[in-house]
């Protein structure tokens, strides 16, 4: 028995360690509903501790070599500069190699610089909280596009927060240590992120294919989808915020498996392949500076404006309805009041009180059709009443008197006359300058408007002269 | 043919190293491939981990040295990744023990030898790991046969490369 163990004890191992692995493999595994494997992304707790430890390996390294310049390339060239110092102490040739070298690193910074002041410039205007960080490992497989970030759960990372850059979306964070962040690039097969191509207002999922390229999938032919519509996020996905540049349709494709349906290859707007800095979005809530918070008070202030205007818009044309001749019958009975003027104003003696006579405008041509039209001998009779005491002429003499309308009287010492009451007559508003379909004759400037009775009551047949009262 | 066979002493001999490389190169191969594929992800034809799990087997000749070093080096890069982790460690234990069998029985120093059995076993496996996910966990995952082969000529190139170096820290009687 021991020899065979010792005999096969390589195959033993092998065997032992095979198993062991499946069967973990099989514990990350779960089934779904529908009856298909697939991958629980929530790590257990001791998945999550061999992670955390291949993390607390890696990062280091790869943060040292990031914040030692330009990493690797910096390595490279000191071990030259080091070396032509020490062989040709201090060559001009290698002072020149190492100023040329100097100054393409310069490049590099001012780069750098440049990239970061448009990722402040953009974390500026954004109105989301972004957080920036710099790129500092993959994955080494590029079977998995997930990426590393300088900055983890201490800096305010936390899980499925978006990765962005100013140019677009880049992914998702994934896992969070606590100084280092796992983002997962939307270019992998297993990523999923909610789109809407920008014209066609086609939605759909993106996920990354075999050649490591952005995809949306499982969308219905259509034939509107053409090569460079502009691709942005959903929003759906409550990971991107709605309207983040994505890319550019590249190409569309038959679905090889489904017929009928296509996947929209795209071309993304940040450069996955050579990310240096990018942005978390750390807190979904708007953030507004002092200038957005005063235009949207402005807004908001003028918005009630035109609401005010809007009611008094309104108000108006229901005013100018009420005013509107057409809207007034003529065969209306006329005021009570109207009938006592008539009857009794002589035995009165008081100035008749203003009737709440409906305020129409005098019509420009007045005809037989106009409401209270009454003739125009009516009106001359009418117009060519009055005393001298009118002593302001009136050029033009409204038609007001009506034949079965007696002039209101003008008794007392009230030197100035008064024209006749349009509330005599309701639709006949005497606006003098407003009336001139008189002839001249009637015109005189001897004939007052005014109507005035004589003091038996009856109209005077002759006008009088008019006098100045002054 | 007697080129190919290990028929010498110096051919069937254990290389030796000094104790930290077995856990310094490893590590170190691991970080370099974490960090070159973030320059080179437009080229992702590499996987030095491999190389180094063949390099160490074929040189110790003992597969279950090879099979425990491609457990740490496939779980290792499964940890960072967002994989399950295990399809690498699994992968790899299998390129760890037939690189240490294959070790036995012929001449490793041989530089053809060497980029053959590297090619060959990236190309297994690129094979196992995509046999695991699709077969075992029933998983659908798309592939790209000239990325595979690519690969395969990637890490042959490295091996020709870094196998004389490696050598250098060989402990010679």
């Amino acid at each position: 028995m021991e020899s065979f163990f010792f005999r096969y004890r390589n195959l033993i191992v092998l065997l032992v360690l095979l198993v062991a692995q499946i069967l973990g493999l099989a514990m990350q595994v779960r089934r779904t509903a529908e009856g298909s494997n697939t991958y629980d992304p929530t790590d257990s707790k001791s998945v999550q501790l061999i992670r955390l430890w291949a993390n607390a390996i890696v990062s280091p390294p790869e943060r040292a070599v990031q914040n030692s310049k330009s990493g690797a390339g910096w390595i490279w060239q000191n071990y030259f500069d080091l070396r032509n110092v020490r062989q040709q102490n201090e060559d001009l040739r290698a002072q020149v190699d190492q100023l040329r070298l100097e100054q393409a690193e310069m490049l590099e910074d001012v780069r750098q610089g440049q990239r970061l002041q448009g990722l402040n410039k953009f974390e500026e205007k954004y109105l989301y909280k972004t957080l920036t960080a710099q790129v500092i490992g993959g994955s080494g497989s590029d079977l998995s596009r997930v990426f590393y970030l300088d900055k983890g759960k201490d800096e305010g990372i936390a899980r499925d927060m978006a990765v962005i850059t100013p140019e677009g979306i880049v992914g998702k964070v994934r896992e969070v240590y606590p100084h280092s962040a796992q983002v997962l690039a939307i270019n992998d097969q297993s990523s999923g992120a909610g789109v809407i191509l920008e014209q066609t207002r086609v939605r759909g999922i993106l996920r990354g294919n075999a050649e490591g390229q952005p995809a949306i999938v499982n969308i219905l032919a259509d034939s509107r989808i053409k090569p460079g519509e502009k691709v942005l996020s959903g929003g759906g996905d409550q990971i991107f915020p709605r309207g983040l540049p994505v890319g550019v349709v590249d190409r569309v494709e038959k679905d090889p498996d489904r017929d009928g349906f296509i996947q929209v290859v795209v071309k993304p707007a940040a450069n996955l392949n050579g990310l240096d800095e990018v942005l978390v979005i750390t807190d979904s809530e708007p953030r507004f500076n002092d200038k957005q918070l005063k235009d949207l008070a402005q807004s908001e202030s003028e918005k009630k404006a035109d609401a005010a205007a809007l009611n008094e818009q309104k108000k108006a044309s229901e005013i100018l309805e009420e005013k509107l001749p057409g809207l007034t019958d003529p065969n209306a009975p006329k005021p009570a009041q109207d009938g006592a003027q008539t009857g009794t104003g002589g035995a009165s003696g008081t100035a008749p009180a203003a009737p709440p006579a409906p305020k129409l405008l005098a019509p420009q041509h007045a005809d037989r059709f106009t409401p209270g039209y009454t003739g125009s001998t009516a009106g001359q009779t009418g117009s060519q009443t009055g005393d001298g005491a009118n002593s302001a002429p009136r050029p033009t003499a409204p038609k007001t008197a009506q034949p079965g309308t007696q002039p209101t009287i003008q008794t007392g010492t009230n030197p100035a006359p008064k024209p006749a009451q349009p509330g005599t007559k309701p639709g006949t508003t005497t606006k003098p300058a407003q009336r001139p379909t008189t002839t001249p004759a009637q015109q005189a400037p001897t004939q007052p408007k005014t109507d005035r009775l004589d003091d038996t009551g009856s109209k005077p047949d002759t006008p009088k002269q008019p006098s100045n009262p002054n | 043919m007697s080129v190919l066979t290990a028929n010498s002493r110096r051919d069937l001999e254990i290389h030796r190293y000094p104790a930290p490389l077995y856990l310094l190169v490893p590590v170190a191969a691991l970080v370099l491939q974490a960090l070159l594929s973030r320059y080179l992800s437009r080229f992702p034809y590499f996987d030095i981990p491999l190389v180094i799990t063949v390099y160490f087997a074929l040189g110790r000749r003992s597969p279950i040295q090879g099979m425990f070093l491609g457990v740490f080096v496939g779980i290792f890069e499964d940890a960072l990744t967002h994989h399950a982790i295990g399809i690498n460690g699994i992968a790899k234990t299998v390129a760890g023990f037939l690189a240490a069998s294959m070790g036995v029985r012929i001449d490793v120093q041989n530089v053809f030898i060497r980029v053959l059995l590297n090619f060959v076993l990236t190309l297994l496996c690129s094979a196992i790991y995509l046999g695991i996910y699709r077969g075992l966990l029933g998983i659908e995952l798309d592939w790209s046969w000239f990325t595979l082969l690519f690969q395969a000529l990637g890490n042959s190139a490295i091996a020709l490369l870094l196998f004389p170096l490696l050598d250098r820290f060989q402990i010679r009687d």
